[in-house]
């Protein structure tokens, strides 16, 4: 086998055995690609048009936060967990302050939970928009993108209303909330599920049902329900493979086993189960069921003062936990070491979107180069996670 | 099927292009910026602030900053010295020489502005202060000119020098304890 002169590394870009190939290209996508989604860099061995084999590479974006966590303090933290994904901040924070409030055996104030709920799904909603939006912006729709953007326009304005941000909120913090919602926000909140429960049926017009969609997304990128359980998918991609597992179900953290919501999965209605036209159709069910829970949560949150909980100084006793949440890319997983000291011992994220994207090499070969960038939309991956 | 596949496609198109048609007569939701603005809420986080007469120079700021873009420096008060107290009645004991606040460091998570005690910390919804160069984003608040800090620095080593030469005497001073 003749090598090139390239230094030794992991991956291959030898001069294949045969002097003369003309089929087997190596082609580099990324990371400055605009459906990647960030720095996402994916080399592929392609046959003509045929992907043989997708490497994705990452680490472009790669901030050091599990480093940085050990060197601040517990709650100085929390801005730096804003910072992965950035789409849904909220939720991000969520699991952090729940598992030291777990550490810390905290009861968190009934109306902090309420308004967590509230803007933790708020954001969820958020982040599906820009999932469809860009969905639809790969394959090559672009009003939808336009229209979705405008609504979650309506969200981040919520959000600075109650935290004074609209991306990196720092806002859900150990023991309840940052601030406590101002006067006359939950009406708005209602105001905004009045107004976003008839636009499922303009996107769902627009581009869910589109023929063209239909035939780009349809039978593209399948995952079987055994492949997406070996790789330990989650979150809506998990589901769109007709696995109905969802931790605000099957392990309620905060107050998710009082409101009433269905685990919405891919049933393969115009292809296969499991493709990438049931990944989006999963995103846009649970925005309704999103609705519902902020509808139900903004209708009972009781009054009282939402900063009674929250600690004046944040003492975390020695130990070690483990907490998983439900992010709208996955299950979110903080392992947390403390010695009982002013720092983090250890901050590991588990974090969805990097193990949902180990998935690719494993659905890539076979599909066409443009079907790649329809497989790679439809995970739904935010880089700022994947490196963190 | 061929032919239904052209008639699904031709009527999906048409039932897309009815939403984007019936989008024609609602009302615009952006705004010509420069010329329109939008009014941000009161807890808007954008341009930190420092009411620099309040501050007592107690650091809590700097500690709780987790990216250490604000930097301070105090010198203690004379005994004799009368600073005068914050708008919240506290007294100041503490010359503030150097507030200095690097924006382009600031991560705009408002941590600093919690702990203060005199609420002088604040974030302001004034978010239109990009500058050509990068060290302009360097924001000073103290008042102090160089010359009074000079004097200052040198007031201070003399007092130290005093003190640590009346040391073998009155090891424990009780004015350092405030």
């Amino acid at each position: 086998m003749m090598k090139n002169n390239l230094p030794e590394t992991d991956y291959e870009l030898e001069i294949p055995a045969q002097a003369i190939q003309t089929d087997e290209m190596t082609l580099n996508m990324g990371p400055q690609h605009p459906s990647t989604h960030g720095v996402l860099r994916v080399i592929l061995k392609t046959d003509g048009e045929i992907v043989t084999k997708a490497t994705p590479f990452i680490g472009y974006l790669h901030r050091c936060f599990e480093k940085h966590a050990e060197n601040v303090s517990w709650v100085q933290v929390i801005p730096y967990t804003d910072r992965m994904d950035y789409l849904a901040s909220m939720n991000m924070n969520h699991g952090y302050a729940i598992a030291l409030e777990r550490m810390m055996g905290l009861q968190v104030n009934e109306r902090a939970e309420h308004i967590r709920v509230i803007v933790a799904e708020l954001n969820r909603i958020a982040s599906h928009l820009v999932a469809l939006g860009t969905y639809g912006l790969d394959i090559g729709a672009f009003t939808p993108f336009l229209y979705t953007f405008r609504e979650r326009e309506r969200i981040l304005d919520l959000f600075e209303l109650i935290s004074g941000a609209r991306l990196l909120y720092n806002f859900i913090w150990v023991g309840g909330v940052a601030y406590d919602a101002p006067q006359g926000w939950r009406e708005k909140v209602l105001e905004f599920c009045d107004y976003f429960e008839p636009k499922i049926k303009e996107y769902n017009d627009i581009l869910t049902y589109n023929k063209i969609f239909i035939e780009r997304t349809a039978n593209v990128g399948v995952i079987p329900a055994d492949l997406a359980i070996n790789y330990a998918l989650s979150g809506p991609t998990l589901r769109a493979s007709g696995v109905k597992y969802d931790l605000r179900r099957d392990d309620p953290y905060s107050i998710y086993d009082r409101f009433d919501f269905k685990v919405c999965i891919g049933q393969g209605q115009v292809g296969t189960v499991g493709d990438s036209w049931d990944r989006y159709i999963v995103r846009v069910d649970e925005m309704v069921e999103s609705n519902k829970i902020i509808r139900q949560a903004a209708q009972a949150m009781p009054e009282g003062d939402a900063l009674e909980t929250v600690p004046k100084n944040v003492k975390v006793p020695e130990g070690e936990y483990y907490m998983r949440t439900e992010t709208p890319r996955g299950e979110l997983g903080y392992f947390i070491v403390s010695d009982g000291k002013k720092n983090p011992v250890r901050v590991k994220v588990r974090s969805p979107a990097f193990v949902n994207l180990s998935v690719l090499p494993a659905i890539a070969p076979g599909t066409m180069v443009a079907d790649l960038v329809a497989i790679v939309g439809s995970l739904d991956i935010v880089l700022g996670e994947i490196d963190r | 099927m061929y032919f239904k596949n052209i008639y699904e496609a031709v009527w999906t198109i048409l039932i897309g292009m009815g939403v984007t048609f019936r989008h024609l007569f609602t009302r615009s939701v952006t705004l010509q910026y420069p010329h329109e603005r939008d009014v941000l809420p009161e807890r808007s986080r954008q341009k930190l602030h420092v009411n620099i007469d309040d501050c007592i120079g107690c650091l809590q700021c700097e500690r709780a900053c987790p990216v250490s873009c604000i930097s301070i420096e105090t010198i203690k008060a004379g005994k004799d010295e009368d600073l005068g107290a914050t708008s919240n009645g506290q007294k100041k004991r503490l010359h503030v020489t150097k507030f200095n606040i690097d924006m382009a460091k600031c991560c705009y998570c408002a941590d600093c502005v919690f702990p203060c005690p005199t609420e002088c910390i604040t974030m302001t919804p004034d978010f239109e202060f990009a500058t050509y160069d990068r060290k302009d984003l360097m924001f000073r608040f103290s008042t102090y000119t160089r010359e009074q800090v000079k004097t200052l620095k040198l007031r201070e080593a003399e007092e130290r020098k005093a003190k640590e030469s009346a040391r073998p005497a009155a090891p424990k001073n009780p004015e350092s304890s405030n």
